[in-house]
Order: C-alpha cells, then structure tokens, then sequence
C-alpha cells in the first residue's frame, strides 16, 4: 500500500539529527569515563546540557548566544569577542558545544570532534544523494515508458530487470496462530470469515433469473440485413454499420475462416492462394513469351521471376524476427513478398 | 436486492472467533448458520497448487462496468499461473480498445492477431506470442487496434480459437483467459461464447455493482455457473471508517464466491507503466500477493473462506462493548 514507503522512511530521516548529538558526546567524553555507569551518568548529564544549549540556539536568539559565550569563556581566559563573531560566522548549532568542550580541559578532542562531525555531514550528504538518485531510477515511473518505445523524448533511465522471488516461499506474509489473524508488510490484519452460504447464492441466482432473461446472440447481422432463414430471431445481434470497430461484412465463408483456424500446419490459405495466382500469371507470361519469343519484352518476365530469384537471403534474414511463433514453421510474412517465397521455398 | 446494510445483535449460536472481542465480528454475522466458522487461512505458500477441473479451463474475465480492472486482473493472473507451472494462454478480446499486451509488455512484438488467422494471412500458432520471461505465457489478440474486426462470423470466431488451441498439437493449454470488454455488446458476447467459467471483477461502489450483478445474470443465462468474484481496488482503511462498502458488504449484494480481493495500489499503475505484471514485483506488493493468491484459487477451483480486515480502532471496541 501507499503508506509503506513512507512508513520506511520517516523514521531513518528523523533519527539524523540525534546520532550527530549522539557523536558529539562519544568524542567529548574520555574514553575512560565512558566505561563506568557513574562516567555514563556525568556524560547524560552533559547531553542535558548540550541540549539546552543547542535548543536555545535553534531559536535564533543570538544576542543570548554572545552573551552565554562571552561568560562561559571569560573563565579560560579566552577573548570573548572574537569568539563570539566566529560563533556568529559559523553554524552556531554545530560549534556551541564544541566551545564548551574546549573551554573544559577537552581541547586535545576538540579536532578530533570536529573531525568526526565532518564525517557524520559528509555521510548524511552521500545518503541524500543516493537516496535521490535511487529515486529517480524508480522502477514504474515515467522513464520505464521511455525505454519501452511509448514516450519518445526525454530518455532518461532504463530500468534493470527483476529478479524474480520464489512463488511458494514470502517472508513478508505470517499467518498468526489460530489463523485469526495475517501479518502482511508488517500490518497485522484480522481474518473475518465468508458468511455466505449455498442457499444466499441460489437464492441470489433465483433474482437473477427473474430479472435477467437473456438469450447469448448466435449471429451477428448489420442492420438492415434480412435474418437467415433457420436463426431465432432473439439470438441475433444487430451491429450498426458503423460500428467504430467491428464490421460484419468478410470477404471469405464461415467454413474458411474456421479452417483457417483449425489450420495446423503449411501456409496459410491467403498466401497459398496469393502464390497459386502468381505461379499462374508467370506461367502465362512464360507460354506467351514462347509463343512469340522474338517479339516479347523481358522486363515484363523478369518482374515476376527476380523476387522468386532473390528471395532466400531476404528469407533467412527474416527468421530471427520470427520469435512470436513456436520456432518450427514458415517465418511469419511481414509482406506479401516474403510471404511468396516463404510458400515457393515450401514447394 | 437483498442490499439493506443493518445494525444488529449477534445471535447467541454464533461463535466464530470466540478469542475475538464483539467489536471486531462483522456487521453481517446476523446471518443464520448452524455451524460454527472455522476460519481457514486465506494464505498459502507452501505447496504447488494443484488444477482441478477439465483442461483445458477456459475463463472470461468480465466486469460490466469498465476501467474496474479487468486487465490488470487477466495479466496478473495469467502470469501468476505461468508461475505456478501452468500453460495459460490470455486473449485479448478487447478488440477496439486492446490493452492486455501493454499490461504484459508485449505489445511490440504483436504482429499477427486471430483476426488474420480467420482471415487466412497466418496460422493460428503465428498469432500466439510467447512471453520470454515465462514461456507457458502466450498473448493472442483479438484484432490489431486500427484495424476494423469482422464480425461476420459472430461470437463463433473464438470458439473456433479455442477449439483450435484444444486440439493444437503442443497440447492444450491448462488455462484460457479472456480478457472481456467492457459493456454487454458484440464484444462480450464474443468473449463470453467459449467460456465454462468466469472471474466477476468488480470494485466496491454501487455503479460497478449493478452492472456486476447485470452480468452476472447475463452469464447466467447463458449457462456459466461457475462465476467468482474478484473485488478490486479495496481501501481497507476506509472499509474501517464505514466509507467504503466492505467486501462482505459486496457479497451480500451480489451472492458470488470470492476469488479474491484486491487493495489499491499504487504499484498498479507503475507495473502497467514498466509493462511488468504486478505479481512480479521484486520486493512484492500488496495487490501483487492478492492477485497471486487469486490464481491460485482458480487453479485450485476455490474460494475465499475469509477476508482480512483492519483492526477497528481501539475507542469504538470501548463503545461496542456496551452494545453499541
Ligand atoms: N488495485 C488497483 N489499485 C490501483 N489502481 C488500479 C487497481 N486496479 C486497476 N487499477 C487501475 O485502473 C485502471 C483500469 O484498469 P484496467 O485497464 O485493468 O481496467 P479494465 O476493466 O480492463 O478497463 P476496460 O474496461 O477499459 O478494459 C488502470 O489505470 C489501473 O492502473
Ligand atoms: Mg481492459
């Protein structure tokens, strides 16, 4: 559903700003004090503070900020001023605590912590920017139309294909016990059970045949058209004659069209008989052309005789496309030509 | 119709879920039974499905009312199956508005349709096309889409196919859908005409309904008995806030077994866009487990015993409680 992405989402996006707060303590704290749980307890404390500090700062209050930092350095010996326009200049959320740590004998740490919090920034970047990208090769979106020929402009991605999962195996669907309830995607879902019973749907079935009489159509006819002697006059179908895409005239018998079906092997009956009435003519022309052989012009023979001649090689470069069939059989015929040789190669 | 939705008591012989507080039993559990529900899983994975009935089973995908999805259904369906290790062949009989080859994203190699199988231009097998990804998938559309179907040999043309197909010599396929177009006209008497069975694809609104039942009262009459519903494009979150009929509700009304039911689903649209079934989605979703598991009743010839259902929140279990 909709909600699942987001719901992965969220989380991972909110938890940024604590594991940097998180980082500047491991840093601020010696790694001797961080062993016991009185050490643990001095360092939340310290967190407490940072935090305030850091929350008071996201105000944007910086008149505070000068203040706080010129009467927590005035102690070390610092000059106050300075700091407080280098606070001014850099991002004071980030460096508020790092003042502080400096100022409080931690000032071997100081570049390390800064090193760190570089880190963590760096790290947060590269995930956004992965995160987007990967956004953008979305499968399903806009540029899966593009590879697949229906938008023409604007190629953008090309999406890989699927690996496909095992039908009979889904980690993300537990049955719960008693069967009352499924967890799919990690939504517990309560099972209610079908209430329908044998006689609701005969009953159901009952109406409907009441409401519903209803003879399937055997013959479709164009209006105006006169009903065949032996047809029921309820099972007929009128389609208008200008049905936008259905038409109820067709150039060959019912038993034709069903053959053509039926029909397992060969060529089929159109270019059969396609090739029959070209075999014929050139037969003509050639009886003809022995008639009177002096008189005849032999562009005329020629024009029926060079697709026969130069069809096998237009034939195998055919084949490869043939995919949509079964492999044996003729290749499909793209044009009537083709088609011809195909049917005379089979001769 | 028998369509009234009503408040009620529960009859004190009805014990389905006795772990289960009141507030959670539906709203129809008014109905008389006189044996207790054993709710069997809907899920099942473990286990190949097993085909029942005569192959070769062919089945109209119907709806009535368009655009409730009876395409995507017909593709996801089929690959489902082909997954399973059935030979499916899906029609498209659709035959102005033809779509069932994008959904499987075999539209560019579709080059002969059964229309020019009829029409003698190419044997039936060239009208097949094979899809690569399972090859007990094939595609056969009805007519290409600017070119005018004849008619003229009614709804037999597709019986022919299937008679055609039954006797082919590969071997029949184990399934044959049929992909219906929307609406009662020539198209879906055509498309209904070989079938023995069919999936009544429908979306819990009332428009949808009365078409559905419309229908299914049509089939009916024709002889197709075995009719199951597929309900699609549920929101299991407004069925809770009694914005949306339920999927009992939807049964009440129409009296049909369910086949399945399916969630909206945002990753529909997107795996029509790629041309990619939704069941094939790596990591799945929600609406590609509920079209998978719709297969595999209709390979199986069964139905759903019961429907999952959000938990109601926890304040109206406090109010139930007291009768309400
Ligand atoms: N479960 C679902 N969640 C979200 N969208 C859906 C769902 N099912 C179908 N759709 C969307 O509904 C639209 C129509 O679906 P589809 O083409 O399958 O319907 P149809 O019944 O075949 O339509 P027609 O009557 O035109 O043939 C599509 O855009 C599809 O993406
Ligand atoms: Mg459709």
């Amino acid at each position: 559903m909709a909600s699942i992405p987001t719901a992965l989402h969220l989380p991972r996006i909110r938890s940024l700003p604590p594991l940097i707060r998180i980082r500047f303590l491991n840093a601020a704290a010696p790694p001797n004090l961080q062993l016991d749980s009185f050490s643990s307890k001095l360092v939340r404390l310290r967190s407490f503070k940072i935090r305030a500090t850091d929350d008071s700062l996201d105000t944007g209050d910086e008149k505070n900020v000068e203040e706080r930092a010129g009467i927590e350095v005035e102690g070390n010996g610092v000059h106050p001023q300075r700091i407080a326009l280098s606070l001014r200049a850099s991002i004071n959320t980030l460096h508020a605590p790092f003042l502080r740590l400096k100022r409080s004998n931690f000032g071997t740490k100081y570049s390390l912590g800064l090193c760190i919090a570089l880190a963590a920034i760096v790290v947060i970047v590269v995930r956004q920017l992965v995160v987007r990208s990967r956004s953008r090769e979305r499968q399903g979106s806009v540029a899966d139309l593009v590879r697949r020929g229906q938008l023409r402009s604007d190629r953008r991605g090309i999406s890989k294909p699927l690996r496909y999962d095992d039908p009979f195996n889904n980690p993300l669907v537990k049955v719960g016990k008693g069967d009352s309830t499924v967890e799919m995607f990690g939504k517990v879902y309560r099972l209610a059970p079908v209430i329908l019973t044998k006689e609701q749907q005969s009953s159901h079935q009952k109406r409907r045949s009441q409401v519903y009489q209803w003879k399937r159509p055997t013959i479709f006819l164009k209006e105006g058209d006169d009903i065949p002697p032996d047809v029921d006059p309820d099972r007929v179908r009128w389609i208008p004659a200008n049905h936008p895409f259905a038409t109820t005239v067709s150039d060959i018998d019912e038993n034709l069209a069903r053959e053509n079906v039926y029909q397992k092997q060969g060529a089929p009956f159109r270019i059969r008989v396609e090739h029959e009435a070209l075999q014929r003519k050139i037969e003509a022309l050639q009886n003809r052309q022995k008639s009177n052989k002096a008189s005849t012009d032999p562009n005329g023979a020629r024009d029926f005789g060079s697709p026969i001649n130069s069809k096998p090689q237009e034939q195998l470069e055919t084949n490869p496309s043939a995919d949509q069939h079964h492999g044996q059989g003729t290749a499909k015929p793209d044009s009537d030509e083709i088609s011809l040789t195909d049917e005379l190669r089979n001769f | 119709m028998a369509s009234s939705l009503h408040p009620h008591s529960l009859p004190a012989s009805f014990h389905p879920l006795p772990h289960l507080s009141r507030s959670l039993i539906p709203r129809h559990s008014n109905r008389k039974r006189s044996t207790p529900i054993v709710v069997r899983s809907v899920l099942q994975w473990n286990r190949k499905p097993e085909l029942s009935g005569e192959t070769p089973r062919v089945v109209v995908v119907t709806s009535g009312k368009g655009g409730v999805g009876k395409t995507t259904t017909t593709a996801n369906i089929g690959v489902s199956l082909a997954r399973y290790g059935f030979s499916v062949v899906a029609v498209d009989a659709d035959a102005g508005l033809r779509n069932l080859d994008l959904l499987l994203g075999l539209e560019s190699r579709v080059v002969y349709t059964a229309a020019e199988a009829l029409n003698g231009d190419c044997r039936l097998d060239q009208a097949l096309v094979r899809d690569r990804r399972w090859p007990s998938l094939e595609l056969l559309c009805i007519s290409r889409p600017r070119s005018k179907l004849s008619l003229a040999f009614g709804p037999k043309a597709l019986t022919w196919v299937v008679d055609a197909l039954r006797s082919r010599s590969s071997g029949p396929p184990d399934f044959v859908l049929i992909d219906c177009p929307a609406g009662i006209d020539a198209g879906f008497v055509t498309a209904i005409a070989p079938a023995h069975e069919a999936v009544l694809v429908t979306t819990p609104d009332i428009t949808a309904l009365r078409d559905a039942d419309r229908v299914t009262g049509l089939l009916e009459c024709d002889g197709i008995r075995d009719i199951k519903m597929i309900v699609n494009r549920v929101r299991t979150d407004l069925i809770r806030g009694e914005d949306m009929m339920s999927v009992l509700d939807v049964q009440e009304m129409l009296g049909l077994a369910l086949l399945g039911v399916i969630p909206e689903d945002a990753e529909v649209i997107k795996s029509t866009n790629r041309g990619y079934p939704l069941v094939l989605n790596q990591p799945p979703s929600m609406a590609g487990l509920a079209f998978e598991q719709a297969a595999w009743r209709l390979a199986e010839q069964d139905s759903m015993q019961a429907v999952m259902v959000e938990e109601a929140p926890k304040k109206r279990g406090f109010f139930s409680f007291f009768g309400g």
